[in-house]
């Protein structure tokens, strides 16, 4: 790997991943995938934590799950963001844009 | 297949009749696992188009995947959880659907539904309702004992000559002191007994239950008071008795007004002054079951019994109960109390020194059996399990019916996916819900039938606990339930076993292809049938127990005692001259009663029947002891010359006491029919002599024969039996006075009788009169109750059973609608089809009956000995039983019959 990774902040999992099932429904691996694409491979989710984590969210009502095929024809399971999820993401990225800009400003940068 | 209501937006009870049949964690865990393997193989194949080798790329997949293990777990586990819960909304809410839909269906047929809860309520509250005295009576022992099982009464077996072996559960004093002294087997032992004393003096006094006890009685049993104490050991010295008195709850309440200042008041009691020292708990019978109104030590009871009483064996007039060791079992402690007895035993040779004691249960009377409200409530308990098993095969019949009517629904749902196991689940729910709505009203009807029952039958027995206790409800639910599980049983497997194709089917399937049988009908025929005979046979042995011939005319007599003011201690002389006083004022009573309005004849009499009974030495010329009949005797009476034609007794031959003959005058005597035969076998016995009390007594000549007369029973061996003229009793003594009251007598007679005799002398403090009719009615009981007891679950079932059979009928018309028409159409005659449908039940109704009449058969040997001259194959019973039955089969059948009879052939034929 060329690209140096990043751990993900902690608690910052669920809001990636409810941001990225805005964009549209994806399963398990597109999830994964499309994180490390978009940040450039820089922040890399650890996956075997993923699951548990669709798990919970889906158990809070955030998002919901359906089996579907894949365009590979693959049976795969689809996650979808609910309303509630929306706006937990919502509460999330508020937060995190306040906690960025605490950073920020704590390391001069602001 | 979906694995979330949500992800298809179908309502979860939609989804769920789809559901497969796999169990949902082998699925969920499944799911994970696809899951999992699905991102490692899309992982592993963007690592290959990188340029990695296909096997690095299979392993750093799953490296990066990380830790599988701890993940996938806690996958499941959340998922399990979550699974879990909806499983238990789902069901939540599918059974509030089964619920309504059951519900729904049952407000759509409300006479179905009716009749359903009202049979099941007869039959549940019927049951719940024995339960609560069955409780009572066996399980629970008496109130306020503490381990009342291993409370034990003693009762005693001696063997007679020429009779058998003999049990009582009297005893003397003598016996309780030493068992008490010397046997091991018991923590304790008490003596007591009750008994009708009085309570206050002069007219104001009343009778009342009396209970007398050693002071270790309570201790034993375990019993507190309400208020003060019991008394004590000290109390209770034979030597020194004192007179103290412990008050029941009731009398307490009701005498005292609930004096909270009771306890050292004083009482009279038997006309002499007591102290209360305590009130006992409500409730409190002591090991019987009657009610007790006050306790008095054994010790001043004791002394009016005999002089010696603490240690005689001769007289025996209270019982003996015990309370077992820990562990020591009945038989062990009959056989240390038999050895303790034969070991102590300082009486005359025989037969009580080589008496048996037995250690039975409270509940059994002295003669070691179970008293007869136990058998009553046995007996009672099983007709109800009966009517209880009618109840529930008739409502099932119905949800039967029902089910096989609403096939078409059945079909729809089938057809639309739904599983048979759901579908029973539906009935049963519905059956549920019936035998639930059923128990709910089966507590008003426990409660009307424990209170009716209470009151009409175990009339002896103090009941304090309320009709409906926490005990008959949580029956009431245990049994609605079974009920429920028993009827919804055959829709359900009907449900279960239906195929879509059979379903969908219209048109007239023969109902008993389809499981609608004739055998619930049938069942419950026999069921009713065995009842009825057992209410015909005990109505039958009533009837005739009533009129058996007791040699005397008991429902016009009535009998009246006295208590006297009391004399004290007073000379030989003293008392001689008090005797021959109250001989007079008893005379002048007499009078009084005879001149009364509504009274024929007024007699004296010492011994009378149902009353007391004496016996003395007898000797007669020619034998040199008298022979023994099996009814015992020869009993002795001393009469007033009106005695006979007062209680009805009648004369054979030669002629009865004249006014004049008494004391002083010549010894007479008037035999029984069974005395003269036996002494003087085809000879008069008239001019004979007997012999009274001792061989040198002077000849009392023999100057009438009267017919036999009852003494205690309404079955008794012939007995001899003898009478003298009042005055001429010598060693005995107990007058009483006998009336005949007219036919038009009032029940005013009664205590106009008592106000007669109390009017006649200022010595007399109290005249007690009642119609002896009421001391033969206790001996009426068993075939009374016997009779009430059948023939109440007789009428029950009857009705039940013959509901049953209309809607049964009904149904079976409304099926066989298009068969009618046909045979309409081919030529059958209205007069046919009536007939057609008439047979079918009557040959349920028959069947029934032959059931009825082996069933009969077989258990009457069982109650054979309950019976009164009659045999249990009674053939007025058996034919009065079989024409009620089909007499009801016709009723039920009847309007069903008729509705056949007037089926349209052609609409008949073209709705099909």
């Amino acid at each position: 790997m060329a690209t140096s990774r990043r751990d993900l902040l902690p608690g910052t999992l669920d809001m990636l991943v409810l941001k990225t099932l805005s964009v549209q429904s994806m399963h398990g691996y597109a999830i994964a995938r499309h994180i490390e694409r978009v940040s450039n491979d820089v922040l890399s989710i650890e996956e075997g934590s993923l699951y548990p984590a669709l798990q919970r969210m889906r158990q809070k009502g955030w998002v919901k799950a359906e089996w579907r095929q894949t365009p590979n024809n693959q049976r795969a399971r689809y996650y979808t963001i609910t309303a509630a999820g929306r706006k937990q993401l919502g509460a999330e990225e508020t937060g995190f844009a306040d906690l960025l800009g605490a950073i920020g400003r704590v390391m001069g940068t602001a | 297949m979906a694995d979330t209501p949500d992800a298809t937006g179908i309502r979860p009870g939609i989804r769920r009749l789809f559901e497969l049949a796999i169990r949902r964690r082998d699925r969920t865990e499944r799911n994970v696992t696809e899951e999992v393997a699905l991102h490692i193989e899309l992982r592993a194949g963007q690592l290959r188009r990188q340029g990695m080798a296909p096997d690095d790329a299979l392993r750093e997949a799953r490296r990066r995947f990380g830790s599988l293990e701890p993940g996938r777990s806690s996958i499941h586990h959340d998922a399990y959880r979550r699974d879990r819960a909806m499983r238990l909304r789902e069901w939540l809410h599918s059974l509030m659907q089964d619920l309504r839909y059951a519900l729904r269906g049952l407000r759509r047929e409300p006479m179905f539904a009716g009749f359903a809860i009202v049979t099941l309520a007869l039959g549940i509250g019927a049951n719940a309702a024995m339960y609560g005295i069955v409780d009572r009576l066996l399980l629970r022992g008496p109130e306020h004992v503490r381990e009342p099982g291993r409370v034990v009464r003693i009762v005693t077996t001696v063997a007679r000559p020429g009779i058998g072996d003999v049990t009582f559960g009297s005893a003397g004093y003598v016996l309780y002191d030493n068992l008490r002294t010397a046997a091991r087997a018991f923590d304790g032992l008490a003596a007591y007994l009750v008994d009708d004393v009085t309570l206050g003096s002069g007219r104001g006094a009343r009778t009342v239950r009396g209970g007398a006890a050693t002071a270790d009685f309570f201790p034993l049993l375990g019993v507190r008071p309400e208020r003060g104490r019991f008394f004590t050991p000290d109390e209770d010295v034979p030597s020194r008795p004192s007179h103290v008195v412990v008050l029941g709850e009731a009398l307490w309440r009701a005498q005292f007004a609930a004096d909270p200042g009771i306890v050292g008041r004083e009482v009279d009691i038997r006309n002499e002054r007591y102290t209360v020292v305590g009130v006992a708990p409500r409730g409190f019978t002591g090991v019987d079951l009657g009610r007790v109104d006050l306790w008095v030590p054994m010790s001043t009871y004791s002394q009016a019994v005999t002089s010696n009483w603490p240690r005689a064996w001769n007289s025996q007039w209270l019982n003996v109960v015990g309370r077992l060791k820990p562990g020591v079992s009945l038989d062990a402690a009959s056989e240390d109390a038999t050895r303790t007895h034969r070991v102590t035993y300082d009486g005359p040779p025989k037969p009580m020194a080589e008496a048996r004691m037995t250690a039975v249960p409270v509940r059994f009377t002295g003669r070691g059996v179970e008293s007869n409200e136990v058998a009553v409530s046995r007996w009672l308990l099983g007709v109800t399990v009966v009517v209880l098993l009618i109840a529930c095969s008739n409502v099932a019949n119905l949800l039967l019916a029902r089910a096989i009517r609403r096939r078409a629904e059945v079909g729809v749902r089938l057809a639309l996916g739904a599983g048979r196991a759901r579908l029973a689940r539906l009935f049963l729910t519905e059956s549920l819900v019936l035998a639930f709505l059923g128990g709910l009203a089966s507590l008003a009807v426990a409660g009307i039938i424990s209170v009716l029952v209470r009151q009409s039958l175990l009339t002896n027995v103090e009941w304090t606990s309320s009709p409906v206790s926490g005990r008959v409800l949580g029956l009431s639910l245990i049994v609605a339930t079974a009920a429920g599980l028993l009827i919804g049983l055959a829709p359900a497997v009907h449900a279960a076993r239906s195929s879509l194709r059979n379903a969908m089917q219209r048109g007239s399937t023969p109902a008993r292809r389809l499981g609608l049988d004739t055998w619930p009908m049938v069942l419950q025929a026999g069921l009713t049938a065995t009842l009825l005979i057992g209410a015909g046979l005990f109505t039958q042995s009533l009837r005739r127990a009533e009129a058996a011939p007791l040699g005397i005319e008991a429902d016009r007599v009535i009998v009246a005692d006295v208590e006297w003011s009391s004399v004290g201690d007073a000379s030989a002389d003293a008392r001689a001259t008090e005797r021959a006083r109250r001989v007079a004022v008893w005379q002048r009573a007499a009078e009084r009663v005879r001149d009364l309005p509504g009274v024929t004849h007024a007699a004296l009499a010492v011994g009378s029947p149902f009353g007391n009974s004496f016996g003395q030495p007898v000797f007669v010329t020619g034998w040199d002891s008298l022979p023994k009949l099996p009814g015992g005797g020869p009993y002795i009476a001393a009469v007033s010359p009106e005695y006979f034609a007062t209680v009805g007794t009648r004369l054979r031959r030669g002629r009865v006491f004249q006014s004049g003959e008494g004391d002083g005058t010549e010894p007479l005597a008037i035999v029984n029919e069974t005395m003269a035969r036996t002494l003087w076998p085809g000879r008069e016995a008239i001019g004979e002599c007997l012999r009274i009390g001792a061989e040198a007594a002077p000849c009392a000549r023999i100057v009438g024969i009267v017919e036999d007369a009852r003494r205690y029973e309404l079955r008794e061996d012939p007995s001899m039996q003898y009478y003298i003229p009042i005055g001429q009793e010598r060693d005995f003594g107990g007058t009483v006075l006998v009336a005949r009251s007219g036919p038009d007598a009032t029940g005013a007679t009664v205590p106009a009788i008592a106000r007669a005799i109390e009017d006649t002398d200022a010595s007399v403090t109290r005249a007690v009169a009642q119609p002896m009719r009421a001391s033969i009615d206790p001996l009426l009981r068993p075939w009374r109750l016997g009779a009430t007891i059948f023939g109440l679950g007789g009428v029950l079932a009857l009705v039940v059973a013959a509901l049953g059979l209309y809607s049964v009928m009904s149904y079976t018309v409304a099926q066989r609608t298009h068969e009618v028409g046909v045979r309409l159409a081919l030529g059958a005659t209205p007069g046919d089809i009536v007939g057609l449908i008439m047979r079918k039940s009557l040959t349920m109704a028959l069947l029934g009956m032959a059931g009825g009449i082996l069933v009969a058969l077989y258990a009457g040997r069982f109650v054979r000995g309950l019976l009164f001259d009659t045999s249990p194959r009674d053939p007025a019973v058996l034919a009065t039983t079989a024409i009620v039955l089909v007499l009801a089969a016709v009723a039920a059948t009847l309007r069903p019959a008729m509705r056949a009879r007037r089926v349209d052939p052609m609409r008949a034929l073209k709705t099909d």
